[in-house]
């Protein structure tokens, strides 16, 4: 078949040339005969006449010849995209709206199809991404890569892999003249780049840097993406110096575009040996206790499978767990059983798979459909366009064409449509992908996703264009050539199958708005869960505040720290419009999370769910509109040296006090025991917005130390303010870095921006599925008054019978309206149960109402309804205008 | 000369293969050829010789040279390519399965039915 393909291409590549031997050999056959001919004793030219009579018809003897070289195909195919072209010429308005409709339709699905190729199945560029495996474990209900260096050492010397690596991701600053830049950083063993197979695309990777030689490999490789933004991509970068987290190292490798790391999503800027991380914790390297979050990755044998290596890790890791005294294996009446686990690790890690794969498959749906009702206006056109040209076909056929070569002609003009629908396609693929991306691209670790038109979407776009056109030409064209030669020639039209159009016509328009019900009910759906997450009682209120996070070297003292809060705080308080203040180690709805362990003396109730703690200082709960409900809050005076304090919040005092007063009573927390009296009791605020509030305890920051023993050198600001709180963030900047420049700023948003990027999931698939929802209903929209117009036009002589017998203009408003009116409620009902049953996929997504929620429904049902009317107005009105003498004295 | 019978189809791919198995030749050598190797008891029509090698050159199962002729003229030779003499063989093996078959059916005799 290939072969067949390849020796046609060079006979189309090479025409002339095929012609011109052609013609050659034929020649030489013929004189050649001739001359044997003219051996015998005639003459030459009595011998020539004989050879081309014996020769036979020189030109459909080449006509054969191409055929046989398959060349026939080839040469219609030219005079069918031709006549398709003139075809298309010939209605330009309504070829510009097909062609735009496909563009929209096959363009939408190739920008979700981009984004699922990028999110869900690109590989990462290593050498063999399939020998990868995560090894991680994990309980009965949730699996986790951490694991501890020990650990990595165990595996690595088991010989279950042919290597292991290990990788712990961390965000890292870098020290640069114009002040403190954050980057995404991790620290790697020093095999990572050979195990991994990690292309370069300058210097050198870590090549054998001996982990436990702490000290000894002051070296970094960047990413292609930082070498761009911090270098300008200059040749001289090699041997560079870069001061990272106050280490100074110098830099050996730049890796090569498209390899940012093994978690999709994040971008590492910059990857440091394993022992620069034991700079600061010597003991990193020995600590079996803990499981810290460093990533494993095995590397299989070639022909090993990961049954292999797992008959070998299984044990091992069970070994491990049971002889040692890790912080999970110390409780262990309280903590399931962990068991190794071994995951894929060829297409990097779970993370942004487990959260957009879902979303954008359900879009994906949403987007086929679209196209389906793309494609019924592109039928519709079609069916419209072979009916008018009903007689030429049926002269043709009577001449002697074949109905496969009409077919085929009609086929080459739908695939020319989409075709050219797809190639715009791209163009609006490329900017609705942007849009989406930029929406990922929002938050505290903005999700940097790599849409570019790889083969495999370009191949997705071209398949789609290619059954878009075959499979919307197909039944027009059948039915087009499908005609009782006599009858129509006879009454010059296609008056004979006029009801089955009709009845086909209807029928698509009826599709068309019942899957756009369908899409506008689940685009409703998803909007109004964000409008009901925005709205929901989270417990605080989030309007008007701006948020920093603001980082001061750890080297300062615990008192310098506090001086420093005390003389900001001062200052920012100073800020126009600036009510209240507040530092505090988290802030409502971040993402983040600190559960720890609590005991209550005296308490009988179950406390397994642990305790999510806040350390603040006490105007947190004026900035975010907290209620006190009883007590005192936290205050200026609880400091290091008075009696620990705790303020818990409602959900608590009820959980485990119920009606008493839990004013007074003691709190122990954590694994050390930490003891706090209770002195207040505010209302619950939501640690996510879609769950309801769990126990929660507030601790002043001035009593809290951390892990050093002071005060933390790391907080977040809020502050609360009686105008736009985004004008005071450049203000607040400038007071940071005028009382020290080695403090950082980093991450400045307001409240409002920081609930929109906990909602990025849930607003994505709203807006988006809006957008095709919209996008629906136009399609529809111009479905519907297309097919009232072709109706009506066929309909003139009718409509003008009607007028002249008495029809009343108004009447015949009504008549033609009334049809549109009752197609559309057919599709609306038809599309209500199948959004019924429909929906029930998205019902994970959802928040404050069910997949069925009448208000939705009914509110898409209306929105049809009204297109529906719409769409069948204009065409009507010009039913009502048909003036009887000009319509029947047509024809 | 004996009376020439009409090709049966498909008959006519075969003889072409045989022709070019035996050496490379160019079309009116191939007309020849088969004359020859076949007693002259075909009525080959010319013309149609080249629509046959042309698709038997699209399916692979025979390549083209521009060569020099006995004549000292350009010509187009073709031969066998090795898809095209297994093919050959294939077929050659079938025609003489059906041909016995054949004879053997035409050759039952009334007292053996």
């Amino acid at each position: 078949m290939l072969g067949r393909l390849r020796s046609l291409a060079h006979v189309v590549f090479h025409r002339r040339r095929f012609e011109q031997q052609m013609a050659d050999e034929m020649r030489f056959h013929v004189e050649t005969h001739a001359e044997d001919l003219a051996a015998s004793g005639i003459s030459y030219d009595e011998a020539l006449r004989r050879a081309r009579l014996a020769f036979g018809g020189t030109e459909s003897l080449k006509e054969e010849s191409r055929a046989a070289r398959g060349l026939r195909l080839v040469d219609e195919l030219g005079q069918d995209l031709r006549f398709a072209v003139r075809q298309m010429m010939h209605g330009p308005g309504l070829t510009v709206a097909v062609v735009a409709s496909l563009a929209l339709g096959i363009g939408a699905n190739t920008a979700i199809f981009s984004l699922l190729d990028s999110v869900v199945f690109r590989a990462l560029p290593l050498r063999a991404p399939d020998q990868l495996y995560f090894l991680g474990h994990s309980d009965v209900a949730r699996a986790t890569t951490s694991s501890n260096y020990p650990l990595f050492e165990r595996y690595k010397a088991s010989g279950a892999f042919s290597d292991v690596t290990a990788y712990l991701r961390q965000n890292l600053t870098v020290a640069t003249t114009d002040g403190i830049e954050h980057v995404t950083g991790q620290f790697v063993s020093g095999n990572y780049h050979a195990v991994l197979g990690v292309p370069m695309a300058k210097g050198r990777g870590f090549i054998s840097e001996v982990d436990r030689d702490v000290g000894s490999s002051m070296i970094a490789v960047i990413s292609d993406g930082y070498w761009n933004r911090r270098y300008g991509r200059a040749a001289d970068v090699l041997g560079k110096q870069i001061v990272v987290d106050g280490q100074t190292v110098s830099i050996v490798g730049v890796t090569a575009p498209g390899f940012d790391g093994l978690t999709p999503g994040m971008k590492i800027d910059i990857t440091l040996p394993l022992s620069i991380r034991a700079l600061g914790n010597r003991e990193f390297f020995n600590n079996r206790e803990d499981w810290v979050s460093l990533c494993l990755v095995g590397r299989l044998r070639p022909r090993e499978t990961m049954a292999q290596a797992m008959a070998i890790v299984g044990p091992l890791f069970e070994q491990f767990w049971s002889a040692s005294g890790t912080a999970a294996a110390r409780g262990r009446e309280s903590v399931t059983r962990h068991i190794a686990v071994l995951t894929p690790a060829g297409r990097g890690s779970e993370e942004l798979r487990r959260q957009f794969a879902k979303p954008l498959w359900v879009l994906m749906a949403m987007v086929g459909l679209v196209l389906v009702i793309a494609c019924t206006n592109v039928v519709n056109l079609l069916l419209a366009r072979g009916a008018a040209r009903a007689n030429e076909v049926a002269m043709r056929m009577s001449i002697g064409a074949s109905r496969s070569r009409l077919v085929r002609q009609f086929l080459t003009e739908s695939v020319l449509i989409a075709v050219t629908g797809g190639a715009l396609g791209i163009i609006v693929a490329v900017v609705s992908a942007k849009f989406i991306v930029a929406l990922l691209a929002t938050g505290r670790n903005p999700l940097v996703v790599d849409v570019h038109l790889a083969t495999l979407v370009l191949v997705f776009t071209l398949v789609v264009s290619l059954a878009t056109g075959i499979g919307c030409g197909l039944v027009p064209a059948l039915r087009a050539t499908q005609l009782e030669l006599t009858s129509t020639l006879k009454t010059g039209g296609g008056h004979g199958s006029t009801r089955r159009r009709a009845i086909a016509g209807r029928t698509l328009i009826v599709a068309q708005i019942a899957l756009c019900t369908l899409i506008v009910a689940t685009a409703g759906l998803l909007m109004r869960t964000v409008r009901n997450l925005r709205t929901v009682d989270a417990g605080f209120d989030g309007g008007n505040v701006l948020l920093f996070n603001l980082e001061i070297p750890p080297a300062l003292s615990s008192e310098a720290r506090m001086a420093f809060y005390d003389e900001l705080e001062r200052q920012l308080r100073g800020l126009p419009g600036v009510t209240t203040l507040s530092y505090s180690l988290r802030s409502p709805i971040d993402g983040s999370m600190n559960v720890r362990k609590l005991e209550i003396p005296g308490s009988t109730a179950d406390a397994r769910g642990g305790v999510s703690e806040i350390i603040a200082t006490p105007e947190y709960v004026e900035t975010f509109g907290i209620r006190l409900l009883r007590g005192r809050y936290l205050a200026n005076d609880d400091r290091m040296t008075t009696e620990p304090v705790a303020v818990i919040n409602d959900a608590l005092a009820r959980q485990y006090f119920g009606d008493l007063n839990p004013i007074g009573r003691t709190l122990l927390i954590g694994e050390n025991k930490e003891r706090r009296t209770v002195v207040g009791v505010v209302k619950s605020t939501r640690e996510s917005l879609r769950d309801a509030a769990t126990p929660m305890v507030y601790s002043a920051l001035g009593q809290m130390a951390v892990s050093d023993g002071g005060v933390s050198w790391h907080v977040t600001v809020a502050m609360r303010t009686t105008n736009n709180p985004a004008a005071l963030a450049s203000m607040a900047r400038g007071a940071v870095s005028s009382l020290r420049r080695d403090a950082s700023v980093s991450y400045v948003r307001t409240m409002t921006q920081q609930l929109d990027a906990a909602l990025i999931r849930e607003r994505i698939m709203a807006s988006v599925s809006a957008g095709f929802g919209v996008l629906a209903l136009l399609l529809a929209a111009v479905g519907l008054y297309g097919l009232m117009s072709y109706r009506i036009a066929r309909r003139g002589r009718e409509i003008g019978l009607r007028i002249a017998l008495g029809a009343t203009p108004a009447a015949m408003l009504r008549r033609v309206l009334g049809e549109s009116v009752v197609l559309s409620a057919i599709g609306i009902v038809v599309g209500l149960g199948a959004a019924v049953v429909a929906t029930r996929s998205v019902s994970s997504f959802l928040f404050g109402l069910s997949a069925r929620d009448p208000g939705t429904l009914s509110g898409a049902a209306t929105v049809l309804l009204v297109i529906g009317v719409a769409s069948g107005y204009l065409p009507s009105r010009r039913a009502a205008a048909v003036d009887p003498m000009r319509a029947l004295s047509t024809e | 000369m004996t009376k020439r019978a009409d090709l049966l189809p498909g008959t006519l791919d075969m003889l072409i293969l045989k022709a070019v198995s035996l050496r490379p030749l160019h079309g009116y050598g191939i007309l020849l050829r088969i004359a020859q190797i076949s007693n002259h008891a075909f009525d080959v029509p010319q013309g149609s010789l080249y629509p046959a090698l042309y698709r038997l050159e699209h399916q692979r199962l025979i390549t083209a040279e521009w060569g020099t002729s006995d004549n000292n003229r350009k010509a187009k030779y073709y031969q066998l390519t090795p898809v095209g003499r297994r093919r050959l063989k294939e077929e050659t093996a079938s025609w003489h399965q059906l041909a016995m078959a054949i004879g053997a059916a035409l050759n039952t005799k009334p007292e053996e039915v």
